[in-house]
């Protein structure tokens, strides 16, 4: 293997010239957290190694019109701390927040975690149930998808090889919606997730679902949403029963990798578990909001 | 494309490029593969063997450096994507008349290990933590600690001196613990 080239470019526009002219051969780099590893251990072999770090306007977090953005180069540790992410959308700050430990978290990209694509993560189940958009830059211009097709599939994106992300786009959540990331880990503390569920609930003073989202994260080749189950909830109550539907339609319904952190078998449990777990916490953190605000409204 | 060569390096004959380095506030101009990780080439070109590799896939922190302010994995960096940047190793700690800064001081009274391979990690992390927030509290250096091993187990130790240079509440004092234990 002849040694790659290495370059700095200035802009987007530069970055993106650079990949299409080496046309596949080059490997853009961000944090460098995952793709310093493919290298070491040779699973890839570039031409023209392309870093982001000297390309400006990709690493700052801002709210426009309900919208939360966050740029490709921001990191774990700053998406996870960051004041607006916290507040309007708590539930990507905690999956940030648990990934890795605090080396990765300081170095890895919210662009690389969505680019890399592999299902063993814990920030793409979050954005999803987000319903996240994801902002990309090629030849051709910019185009923008919801994370729903942006995942394909097992390390898997439709991201062409010589486009950028540059931005993702997160709706704030209603201020009286509850949500929760739970990451369940089978080996370490530390490690990347067995099971990880994002979940969102809004409810009416009344107890009856408004909103229910639930997004399943590295139990198969990419986060897993059942709309027809989210939607099949709302209008009723979110009692136990209705939570422990949602969770046997996940677990029925996931098509479970087995791998190091759990066998086919143990996924599909874990996923009835923890699905349940979150909805439960989600439905909590509502009814505090909810409480929180009628308080709010008495005083 | 502009062609300001400082966006590019073209390896040579030999596959390597250059990187300029501040290395503990010393400039330094190395010739790296261009995939070789700052932990290899602070070991290898620089004689710098304070970070250690451990697992080698960042998951033990024996590897740390502080890279413009941030604790990183040196094995999870390419070096050559550092061209420019200030690293700080553990070797930075230690003044020309071999005076310590407050945190390897500490650990060291402290006795915070046994074999010590992973404490330069536990030490360029907590110098880190303590440059961004000088009065963290416990939590914040827990996590700081994250993702740091000790395979010898001295992890109640290194607590209690990082207790101590952070300000956190009375640091259990160890060696008077022992000295009474003796008694
Ligand atoms: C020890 C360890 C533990 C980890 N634990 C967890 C965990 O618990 N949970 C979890 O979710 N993840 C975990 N990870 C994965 C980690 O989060 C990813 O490695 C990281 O998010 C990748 O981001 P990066 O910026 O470092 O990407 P890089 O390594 O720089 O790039 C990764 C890939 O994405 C491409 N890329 C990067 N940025 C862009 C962009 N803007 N546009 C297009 N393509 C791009 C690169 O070309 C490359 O192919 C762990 C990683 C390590 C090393
Ligand atoms: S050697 Fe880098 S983290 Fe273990
Ligand atoms: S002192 Fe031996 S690994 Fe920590």
């Amino acid at each position: 293997m002849s040694a790659p080239a290495v370059f700095f470019p200035r802009t987007v526009a530069e970055a993106v010239e650079l990949l299409d002219a080496y046309d596949g051969s080059a490997k853009l780099v961000a944090g460098g957290t995952a793709l310093t590893l493919m290298l070491q251990q040779r699973l890839v072999s570039p031409e023209a190694l392309v870093s982001l770090r000297d390309v400006p306007g990709l690493g700052g977090t801002s709210v426009e019109g309900g919208v939360v953005r966050l740029g490709a180069l921001v990191t774990h540790t700053q998406a996870a701390r960051h004041a607006l992410v916290r507040a309007h959308l708590p539930v990507a700050a905690t999956a940030f927040s648990l990934v890795g430990n605090a080396q990765v978290r300081a170095a890895a990209t919210v662009g690389g975690v969505l680019a890399e694509a592999d299902y063993a993560s814990d920030p793409p189940a979050a954005l999803l149930a987000l319903d996240a958009e994801v902002l990309a830059v090629g030849p051709g211009g910019e185009r923008r998808m919801p994370i729903a097709e942006f995942l394909v599939g097992f390390y898997q994106t439709t991201l062409a090889p010589e486009e950028i992300v540059t931005r993702v786009d997160v709706p704030a959540l209603p201020p009286t919606a509850g949500s929760a990331y739970l990451k369940h880990t089978s080996r370490s503390h530390e490690d990347r997730p067995c099971v990880g569920v994002a979940a969102v609930v809004r409810s009416d003073g009344d107890g009856t679902c408004r909103d229910l989202r639930v997004a399943v994260g590295a139990a198969c080749d990419r986060p897993l949403r059942l709309v027809d189950v989210e939607a099949g909830a709302v209008g009723s109550p979110l009692d136990d029963a209705a939570v422990e539907a949602v969770a046997t339609a996940y677990a029925e319904r996931v098509d479970p990798v087995a791998d190091v952190r759990g066998s086919a078998w143990y996924r599909r449990e874990m996923v009835q578990v923890w699905v349940r777990r979150a909805v439960h916490a989600a439905r909590r953190a509502a009814e505090h909001t909810t409480n929180d605000q009628r308080e709010g409204a008495v005083l | 494309m502009s062609d300001d060569l400082s966006q590019v390096k073209l390896p040579d004959d030999d596959g390597r490029v250059p990187v300029r380095l501040d290395v503990n506030g010393r400039a330094r101009t190395l010739r790296v593969h261009p995939t070789q990780t700052l932990l290899d080439a602070l070991r290898e070109q620089l004689r710098l063997h304070g970070a250690r590799s451990g697992c080698g896939v960042g998951m033990c922190g024996a590897c740390t450096v502080i890279i413009d302010e941030q604790a990183v994995s040196g094995c999870l960096t390419m070096a050559a994507l550092c061209d420019g940047r200030q690293v700080r190793t553990v070797e930075g700690l230690e003044a020309r008349d071999g005076t310590l800064s407050p945190v390897p001081e500490a650990f060291l009274r402290h006795r915070a290990f046994q074999c010590s391979y992973c404490t330069s990690g536990f030490v360029l992390a907590l110098e880190a933590l303590l440059a961004a927030d000088p009065e963290p509290d416990e939590a914040a250096v827990r996590e700081a600690f994250s993702g740091h091993i000790c395979r010898c187990g001295s992890y109640s130790r290194i607590m209690a001196a990082a207790r101590e240079v952070a300000g956190i509440g009375t640091a259990l004092d160890v060696a008077a613990v022992e000295t009474r234990e003796r008694a």
